[in-house]
């Protein structure tokens, strides 16, 4: 029992030591900063979120915007994924499969490789600088890991109750309402969470789609803080720009936890 | 089965999958750069003659392909032990676990910086600590043969989490009426996980080192941030080289034929170890 929890120890510390660090750092003045193990002297301050919730545009900015992009792009891959899902649970199984490899092959796809020929598009469909555009690659890409996880959700369900629903005569669009969708909550959760998290950490394409300052999600805002120049980056501003775009999805895991592992890997695995 | 259910996702999957990886072969065969105006007028293959001789897209390959070897193999050895733990019973499971999945969830781009910052030299606290003691800084970043391993410790720290949440839905699958006949039959707790819980996790396994691959393959957040290919290109990827032809030296029909490329050789990748995981099984089964 002893050498379990040392085990614990190293896995917590192993896990939050950077994170841990960059909390620190965004805490300290810039001669801390600079000499981080001696304590003497003023080692601590504020100046560091000051100057982030005062730059323009000010850091909130990219929180919410990340959260337009997160919530649009997990909201429209749900709404084009639960249909899909309950269709393909309906048919018979050599389709089952036959999409099953399909959806399986693209969520395989490095999709880093796919920036070019969307950013044409962007170009094209003048969709550059736009949010709520940025969600629709961001759900095409989610798509088809989300598919799969709910497939695998709705096949789990026992196929009395559907019976039973259409004796009562409820039409297919009750039967999503009141039944199926209740029913696979759990699963449309953490399905949920998991394009929320790409859509929130998501890099290149945001990088090359939005190039306004004030339009910028967080992950590219933050890069550009630490670009802005090469030599010295600021990193005591830089480092508090994590801590405060990290605490969202430090609530998310901590909140979703169980329903995580659960949801995640009940689909993935199976499919 | 209603088509209609199935056709908006199927539309959308098409547009972001589908036409850009037809339209990458398409313009692979042209050039399009500032000479051109950025038209597309055809060059009927020059685009991969000039790959063929490009010194500088093979190291990539072989820079890309090294780390995507060592990475996911120390992942997936780390993600095991960390799975493992979690599926004791533990007090405090729950946050345990949240805390250990953290690194997945936090944003790839910002935690490389973050691991810029602690590889830092002289500031950040590994070579802090080395002039502490009296030790030389390791400079690592900065090193060409170091500063991908730095890379590397940076991917398995991010990823190792992913691999175990599989795993960890893999062991949940495993009843205990197994282990404890095992251990009634003499057996040790080693040879357990040896003859148990490793073959009935290999499904699980299999499928995280084919996510692992691929993703690793695709590796460009984590090195563009961290070390932007440097030092003298030692950590460039071939993902960071497609990205650098676009946009930096606006040459799309390069760029493209370089995506094309890689393609290609993730392809034969997969395929060289599907081909050596189901060959090596008939061997230990024989």
């Amino acid at each position: 029992m002893k050498r379990l929890n040392i085990y614990i120890l190293i896995l917590l510390i192993w896990s939050l030591l950077p994170f841990l660090w960059q909390l620190v750092t965004s805490f300290s003045t810039t001669e801390a900063i600079l000499e981080p193990f001696s304590f003497t002297g003023n080692h601590w301050t504020l100046d560091n979120y000051s100057q982030l919730l005062t730059a323009n545009p000010p850091f909130w900015q990219y929180l919410i915007n990340s959260t337009i992009v997160g919530c649009s792009s997990t909201f429209i891959t749900l709404v084009l994924a639960i249909p899909a899902a309950y269709s393909l649970s309906k048919s018979n199984t050599k389709t089952q499969s036959l999409f099953k490899i399909i959806f399986l092959a693209t969520a395989l796809f490095p999709y880093v490789l796919l920036f070019l020929a969307l950013l044409e598009l962007a170009r094209y469909f003048d969709l550059g600088n736009n949010l709520f555009a940025l969600a629709l690659p961001y759900a095409g890409l989610s798509l088809p890991i989300a598919i799969l996880l709910l497939l695998s959700a709705f096949n789990d369900l026992p196929k009395d109750i559907e019976e039973a629903a259409k004796i009562e005569g409820m039409n297919l669009v009750q039967l999503l309402r009141w039944i199926l969708i209740p029913l696979i909550a759990p699963a449309t959760a953490s399905t949920a969470l998991i394009i929320f998290i790409f859509s929130w950490n998501e890099y290149p394409i945001a990088l090359t789609w939005i190039s306004q300052s004030d339009k910028l999600t967080l992950p590219v805002a933050i890069a550009r803080i630490a670009g802005s120049s090469v030599y010295s980056v600021p990193y005591g501003a830089y480092a508090a720009a994590t801590v405060l775009g990290s605490i969202p999805l430090i609530l998310l895991v901590l909140i979703f936890q169980k329903g995580i592992v659960s949801g995640l890997t009940q689909g993935a695995v199976k499919g | 089965m209603n088509i209609f259910y199935l056709l908006p996702a199927l539309t959308l999957i098409t547009i972001t999958f589908g036409l850009p990886i037809i339209r990458y072969f398409w313009i692979s065969f042209h050039a399009s750069s500032l000479l051109t105006g950025l038209e597309y007028i055809p060059n009927y293959g020059s685009n991969w003659l000039r790959i063929i001789g490009d010194d500088r897209f093979w190291r990539d390959t072989i820079q890309t392909l090294r780390f995507t070897g060592v990475s996911v193999s120390i992942e997936l050895i780390i993600a095991i032990l960390i799975a493992l733990l979690l599926n004791q019973k533990l007090r405090g499971r729950g946050v345990i676990r949240a805390i250990s999945f953290l690194p997945w969830a936090l944003p790839t781009a910002v935690m490389a910086l973050g691991w810029r910052w602690i590889f830092n030299s002289p500031y950040g606290p590994i070579d802090q600590l080395l002039n502490l003691f009296g030790f030389a800084s390791l400079n690592i970043l900065s090193e060409p043969r170091l500063s991908w391993i730095g890379t590397v410790l940076a991917d398995v720290w991010k990823t190792s989490p992913f691999i175990s949440l599989i795993l960890l839905a893999g062991l949940q699958t495993i009843p205990n009426d197994l282990y404890e006949a095992f251990i009634l039959e003499g057996g040790t707790k080693r040879q357990a996980f040896f003859r148990i819980t490793l073959p009935l996790l290999e499904p699980y396994i299999l499928v995280s080192l084919l996510f692992r691959v691929a993703q690793a393959f695709g590796v460009f957040d984590l090195i563009q941030v961290m070390t932007g290919g440097g030092p003298a290109g030692s950590t460039e990827s071939l993902a960071g080289y497609a990205y650098l032809n676009a946009m930096r030296f606006l040459d799309f029909g390069y760029s493209a034929t370089i995506i094309v490329f890689s393609f290609i050789v993730l392809i034969l990748v997969c395929l060289i170890g599907w081909i050596t995981i189901s060959n090596s099984k008939r061997i230990l089964s024989s």
